[in-house]
């Protein structure tokens, strides 16, 4: 049997992990661990493979195509990657400790997803595990609207004004349910999304303000925060290839420099006000650097695309993340 | 001996403390209009239902100015990040990467005007806002915020043109040097063919 190449490996969480367990058992079709993680194949997808027998591949330099992924490891924090590789109900293997969250929150379940996972955390399946086994199968396209209140309507045919009473009153109903799944749908990402990072910038800044740090690092960051040159400087640091992927995670580098440093500093005026807008470009050149190969699956490109697409993108950003400054710079001349 | 310890409390309560004044601001000033905002966003998309934005979708995809303005503009308004870059479908493999590109990054220039957008990521826009509004409040700019969202939307618009351009030639340039060919030219004709 030629079965007996792949062996089934059960994933657990670890400490703060969230989900699970997964067993992984890859077959001859599905026979991919892929890394989207940025930087080197972690530790994980590599023990992963050696266990499994499948092989690993990074996703950044050659994704398969996803009908050939066993399991993907990711380092999401919480933004958006967590979410994508679940939603197509491919096992997601996440190095950080996250949740349910980001915008496809509803997506991440425990028999898909399993986070915080360290190499201590995998062991072979035994029989009793298998049969726990998630089927790496496409989940159906209405999955998502199964949260969705719909009351049930009665199909009576009733013609003349009662009939037209009832209709009106359909179409009112309708509007308020869609109303009211927007309302829920908009605390859900308040209280998933939003709320979190306002505590953790929130208490960032506390300490940065009242410790002093603050004031130093604006003062660090002046001569490059204060004028154009330094602000091209920033953007094509924030632009080499090899450091924009890791820059990129969550927007957290981008955020924490406009909310912690740039934002206050302009504030109480060491950064001239007029350097808000190419500030605002420069230490964000390395936007979506990290998610290329994620973001283009989503559009459906193919491999081959793929492949030529990530260098293209970073190659690129080198270029039109100066160029941005530049325009802005100019730009905030008509303020 | 207590003095010492007192002030050591006092100033480890402090930190906490002015957190927690910042904390308060931000949530005062930013979640009440982005909470209805985001209810009002949300049901207007469900109203319109996404069959509708995807013809425009396609309308737009054909145009290189459109294909990294409009077409990702949409994309981020409609569906927000990260799903706007499904769009990427109705689009040619070639330029698929530039797509990409242009809509990530859009995905911060809309929150100034439209948080919905991508609220999970506000800071990277609301960190330098709160900055101006310090100022304005002291009367220390000659512009508003809403000015400045303004224009960070119309120039991260112009830069999404430009790193679409760009992007695209290379892609092009790194597929002819490393004789990957596009494999789409059956979905090529299927476009061209639906518009």
């Amino acid at each position: 049997m030629l079965s007996t190449k792949f062996r089934a490996v059960k994933v657990e969480r670890g400490a703060g992990g969230w989900g699970g367990p997964l067993v992984i058992e890859p077959t001859e079709q599905r026979d991919k661990i892929v890394a989207v993680t940025g930087g080197d194949i972690p530790e994980v997808a590599r023990k992963l493979a050696e266990m499994t027998g499948a092989t690993v591949v990074d996703g950044f330099r050659s994704p398969p195509i996803e009908s050939e992924i066993a399991a993907v490891v990711v380092d999401c924090g919480g933004t958006a990657r967590c979410g994508v590789y679940p939603r197509k109900r491919i096992p997601t293997i996440n190095l950080t400790p996250v949740g349910q969250s980001g915008p496809l929150a509803q997506f991440i379940t425990e028999d898909i997803y399993v986070s915080a996972v360290k190499v201590s955390n995998m062991s072979y399946a035994t029989e009793a595990d298998e049969t726990a086994a998630p089927a790496a199968t496409p989940a159906p396209a209405t999955e998502a609207k199964t949260e969705k209140v719909t009351a049930p309507e009665p199909e009576q045919d009733q013609g003349g004004f009662l009939g037209f009473i009832t209709s009106v009153g359909r179409v009112m109903g309708n509007v308020v349910n869609v109303l009211f799944n927007s309302g829920r749908r908009t605390i859900d990402t308040v209280v998933r999304n939003v709320l979190p990072f306002i505590a953790f910038v929130a208490m960032l800044i506390g300490v940065i303000n009242a410790t002093g740090v603050g004031e130093a690092l604006a003062h660090v960051l002046e001569p490059l925060g204060s004028n154009i040159i330094g602000l091209l400087v920033l953007s094509a640091i924030c632009g080499l290839p090899f450091l924009s992927p890791i820059l990129g995670p969550g927007a957290v580098i981008a955020q924490v420099i406009g909310a912690a440093i740039i934002g206050p500093a302009i504030g109480t005026g060491v950064i001239p006000a007029a350097m808000a807008l190419p500030a605002l470009f420069a230490y964000n050149t390395q936007v979506g650097a990290d998610f290329v190969p994620v973001g283009l699956a989503l559009g459906e490109a193919k491999p081959s695309t793929i492949k030529v697409g990530v260098p293209a993108l970073l190659l690129s950003r080198q270029i039109t993340g100066p160029i941005s400054v530049l325009i802005a710079y100019g730009a905030s001349f008509l303020l | 001996m207590l003095d010492v310890l007192t002030h050591a409390a006092e100033s480890f309560i402090g930190v906490f403390n002015q957190g927690g004044a910042v904390f308060v601001g931000f949530v005062t000033g930013i979640l009440p209009t982005l909470i209805v905002l985001l209810t009002a966003v949300y049901a207007l998309i469900e109203l319109i239902g996404e069959h509708r934005i995807q013809g425009i979708a396609r309308f737009a995809s054909k145009n290189v100015i459109l294909r990294y303005s409009l077409l990702p503009f949409l994309a981020v308004f409609f569906l927000t990040n990260p799903m706007a870059y499904t769009f990427g479908t109705f689009l040619r493999e070639r330029h698929k990467p530039a797509f990409y590109d242009a809509a990530v990054s859009l995905v911060h220039p809309t929150t100034g005007l439209f948080p919905h957008c991508n609220p999970g990521e506000l800071f990277v826009w609301m960190g330098v806002a709160t900055g101006i509004t310090t100022l304005a409040m002291n009367g220390d700019t000659s512009f508003s915020v809403a000015k400045l969202a303004l224009f960070y939307l119309i120039v991260g618009l112009i830069v999404a043109v430009i790193k679409g351009i760009v992007t695209e030639w290379l892609t092009l340039f790194l597929a002819k040097r490393e004789g990957v060919v596009f494999e789409d030219d059956e979905e090529e004709i299927e476009v061209t063919k639906a518009a």
